[in-house]
């Protein structure tokens, strides 16, 4: 019987074919804290929008370790465009964002502004 | 992204047999030096982006321009890694249409410069209406391509948003041909490449929907024997596991070493070898296997020509009959004749005995103890209410769940092919349209026949000429004479008191003490009391009742002994009220007085003897004779003749001739439900008349019994044994039979003989003058005959 081949092209809903960092979301006192895992990302490479209750990060990971004589042996880091849109509970159109790199980590923190609807 | 007119340079990944689409990941496995190349280059940018053209051929190893379509994938390596060191294996991703513009194959791997080709972005009703199309049949082409799918994967299709990419997974995930495939990739716009998709989808469906049919329909047809397959295999994979041989090998392996192992006769060993050959080459699943297999089993146990060493010891034998039955010398007798001739021609024909007698007498256990004192196997089958030929000789081996008959079965039980074999019941045979069971019978126990005897399912010669056939029944009536013909009837009549007092102290009340767990010393039961048992609670010619009537007793002294009370028992006939309830039977005791026209009559009955009181009444203006009590025609007849003499002798008696013309007669036998027939009553009615007639009475303490003729004739008759034990029984002490049944005293045990008085008759008026004594001095003087009296 014929198999079903690939079925790795199944397991990416979201278009375009970016890849994907992982995030967490905290709530805070104020709001909302995102951690993007994008160890390698220059802040410069890092566009973040809000719309509606949507936050976009997306970018450019490259691979900045290219020396003369060395080739890859094996690679599982992917390198390249990303993007990643995280869908929150509640509008945040009102919300003050700050951007921070620690670590290679990208943190996004969003404070609610004046009549908070946070529940 | 990138806009139409930007030419790019990349490294080039020739794809055999495949299209990488845009938004799609795809594995790939690089082996070719040049592609390897090409791969080290592209992994030395920031940004590791490859470009993917298919071969029109995968049989190029080095393709050229013209071996690539122009129009192929942008992509990026997400992942790469190292098997081995020739070879590489990458996970890609596509990222946009492009089209070749000039292939670099100068270098250490290809180069090419492309452009952009963007997809396209039409959005007709077209569109919309292919896209729910398309969603449709790729939900039912995955349920028939993998019925165990899960079901997310029909939802992720179903939610692709973008038309186009739909198409892609689709087009990947169903491996179409590459051209199928490339056309799809070129698509001018979302409706062709949707249209397409639609095309070769509906065709795969057709193709995987036969596939499924012709699957099914092989799956339903080969289901049973892929089964039985399946389990064979794996049997005998758990033989090899064991050390075992294979299944049906082993088989027939088994049976041929002990076909060469078993002794069998030459004929029957060629027959059984031909078998044998016919089994080899059958196949395990052939419903021939197992009836050839259960057949060859069958012949190879049969005793063809085993027999168990026979023991001649004619001394040993008389002691083991003596020990186990009591009495019984004519049965005995012949046993250890048979052993004597066995001693002198060991090549003799076994006797065909049939022991006759009622219930209780010991007829099973004597054929048991024959087979002990011979030393031989012992088996029994009882014929009673076989009514199906086929039980005795067997089934033809075309039937399903065919058997042998079941003297063949019997043979194989004992091992031997000397045994005894008692068939039980031979009187009680049925009989309906399956055939008569006599009949088989008939060849069973014909000596001359038996040495071929050819059971239906074996369909080979077996001799049963060796076996001691033992035949027991209740009544010779019901064996058909052919039958009779073949055997040799040995009478075992019932026991007298004084026997059943001898069996009960030497077998039964020690055999029921054992049961009950008692002691002789704990328990008793002394001859009075054992007299009392017999004559008030049993009233048969055999031993069963005596002996549950002996345990009854037994374990109400052994209840008294558990429940702590350890005095012995000696039980006196007294206590057998208490033990045993008032009397059942009440001695048929004498009749004391007996009024003229009455008189005392001799039975002969299954369960032994009984007594017949005779009634007859004289009823004035009457005409003709009335008789009642059940009576057969011979007995009507007896009675008819018995007045026909008396009444053309009337003279003699004394009586007035005119008497039997102005007064009917009525004779009635009690008890009147139970059916009776036979001449031996002659006598008694021709007694029972003249006592009526002369209305002198007849003597109430002597029996008769005789057959009479029409002058006067008094003939012999059956039973004499039974007939005085039961006049015994009676209290009847004086008995009047035919003298040529003088010989049969014999058979009586002495006391017996001693205690009654036997007067034999030649005429009926010897019988009368032994019987009513006031005519007996006149007959004596007209008659000149002495009383001639045995005593």
């Amino acid at each position: 019987m014929r198999e079903l081949k690939n079925m790795l092209t199944l397991f990416m809903p979201e278009a375009p074919p970016f890849w994907r960092p992982l995030v967490d979301v905290y709530r805070t006192r104020d709001g909302w804290l995102l951690k993007f895992d994008l160890a390698g990302v220059r802040l410069d490479d890092v566009t973040v929008s809000l719309r509606g209750n949507r936050v976009s990060v997306s970018g450019n990971r490259r691979d900045t370790v290219i020396e003369e004589g060395a080739s890859y042996y094996s690679m599982e880091i992917s390198y390249s465009r990303f993007e990643r849109t995280v869908e929150m509970p509640v509008t945040l159109e009102n919300a003050r964002m700050t951007l921070e790199a620690r670590d290679g980590i990208l943190l996004v923190r969003m404070v609610m502004e004046g009549n908070s609807n946070v529940r | 992204m990138s806009d139409k007119t930007t030419i790019q340079t990349l490294p080039v990944l020739p794809l055999k047999n495949t299209v990488l689409f845009p938004y799609l990941l795809m594995p790939l496995s690089v082996g070719r030096p040049t592609s390897l190349s090409a791969v080290e280059a592209a992994l030395a940018t920031e940004e590791k982006e490859i470009v993917l053209f298919a071969q029109r051929d995968a049989s190029v190893e080095t393709p050229k321009q013209d071996d690539l379509y122009t129009i192929g994938t942008k992509a990026i390596i997400r992942k790469m890694s190292r098997p081995n060191e020739n070879m590489v294996e990458l996970l890609v991703l596509g990222m946009e249409r492009v089209t070749l513009v000039k292939l670099d194959d100068s270098g250490a791997y290809l180069q090419a410069r492309f452009r952009p080709f963007p997809l396209p972005e039409d959005n007709t009703a077209e569109v919309e209406a292919l896209h729910g199309a398309l969603t449709e049949l790729a939900t039912t082409a995955i349920q028939l391509a993998q019925p165990n799918a899960p079901q997310e994967m029909t939802r992720l299709l179903a939610a692709n948003e973008d038309p186009l990419r739909l198409a892609f997974v689709l087009a990947s995930m169903f491996g179409l041909d590459l051209d199928k495939e490339q056309s799809v990739l070129e698509s001018d716009s979302r409706a062709q490449a949707l249209r397409l998709m639609h095309t070769f989808l509906t065709h795969e469906i057709q193709v995987l929907e036969l596939k499924n049919k012709i699957n099914t329909e092989a799956r339903t047809e080969m289901n049973k024997e892929q089964r039985d397959y399946l389990l064979r295999q794996q049997m005998r994979a758990i033989q090899q596991e064991l050390g075992e041989k294979g299944g049906e090998q082993a088989e027939s392996d088994q049976l041929r070493e002990r076909l060469e192992k078993a002794e069998l006769p030459e004929d029957i060993k060629k027959e059984a070898e031909r078998e044998l050959s016919r089994f080899e080459k059958l196949p395990p699943g052939a419903p021939d296997y197992n009836v050839i297999r259960t057949y060859l089993e069958y012949v190879l146990e049969l005793p063809w020509n085993k027999s168990s060493e026979a023991s001649l010891d004619i001394a040993h034998a008389r002691e083991v009959l003596d020990e186990d039955h009591f009495g019984l010398k004519e049965v005995k007798q012949r046993i250890l004749e048979h052993l004597g001739v066995l001693k002198l021609n060991p090549k003799a024909n076994a006797p065909i005995l049939c022991f006759v007698g009622p219930p209780g007498v010991g007829k099973t256990s004597l054929g048991q103890s024959i087979a002990r004192s011979l030393n031989r196997k012992f088996e029994r089958m009882s014929l009673g209410g076989l009514h199906d030929e086929a039980e005795l000789r067997g089934h033809r081996r075309t039937y399903i769940g065919a058997m042998p008959g079941r003297v063949i079965q019997a043979m194989r039980r004992a091992g031997v092919n000397n045994p005894v074999l008692m068939l039980d019941e031979v009187d009680k045979l049925g009989r309906d349209f399956r055939g008569d069971p006599a009949h088989a019978l008939l060849e069973i126990l014909d000596p001359a026949q038996n040495k071929t005897f050819r059971d239906n399912y074996l369909d080979l010669p077996f001799d049963l000429s060796k076996v001691l056939f033992v035949t027991t029944a209740n009544a010779l009536d019901t064996i058909p004479q052919p039958l009779l013909d073949r055997m040799e009837v040995l009478r075992l009549s019932g026991y007298s008191e004084e026997e059943k007092m001898k069996i009960a102290h030497r077998y039964l009340i020690p055999r029921q003490l054992k049961e009950a767990g008692l002691t002789e010393e704990q328990c008793s039961i002394p001859n009075d009391a054992l007299r009392h048992l017999i004559s008030g609670y049993t009233r048969e010619a055999g031993l069963r009742r005596l002996e549950r009537a002996i345990g009854r007793v037994v374990r109400k002294v052994a209840l008294r002994f558990a429940e702590g009370d350890t005095t012995p028992v000696v039980v006196r006939p007294d206590d057998l009220a208490e033990m045993m309830g008032p009397e059942i039977f009440n001695q048929e005791t004498m009749r004391r007085d007996v009024p003229p026209g009455v008189a005392t009559g001799l039975a002969w009955t299954e369960s032994g003897g009984d007594v017949l009181y005779i009634e007859g009444t004289l009823l004035p203006d009457g005409k003709g004779m009335t008789l009642t009590g059940q009576l057969g025609e011979v007995m009507q007849e007896s009675a008819k003749a018995a007045q026909s003499y008396i009444w053309s002798h009337a003279e003699d008696f004394g009586i007035d001739p005119a008497l039997f013309k102005s007064t009917g007669v009525h004779i009635h036998v009690p008890a009147g439900a139970i059916p009776k027939d036979g001449p031996s009553a002659g006598v008694t009615m021709a007694t029972a008349l003249t006592s009526l007639y002369t209305k002198l009475p007849a003597r109430n303490d002597t029996a008769m019994t005789g057959e009479i003729t029409l002058t006067g004739l008094v003939l012999p008759i059956g039973g004499i044994k039974e007939k005085a034990l039961a006049a015994r029984r009676a209290g009847i002490n004086r008995i009047v039979m035919p003298r040529a049944n003088q010989k049969d005293l014999r058979e009586l045990p002495e006391e017996v003989r001693k205690e009654m008085e036997f007067i034999f008759a030649d005429r009926v008026e010897d019988v009368l003058i032994a019987t009513i004594p006031k005519l007996s001095e006149r007959l004596a003087l007209l008659h000149r005959r002495p009383l001639d009296t045995a005593a």
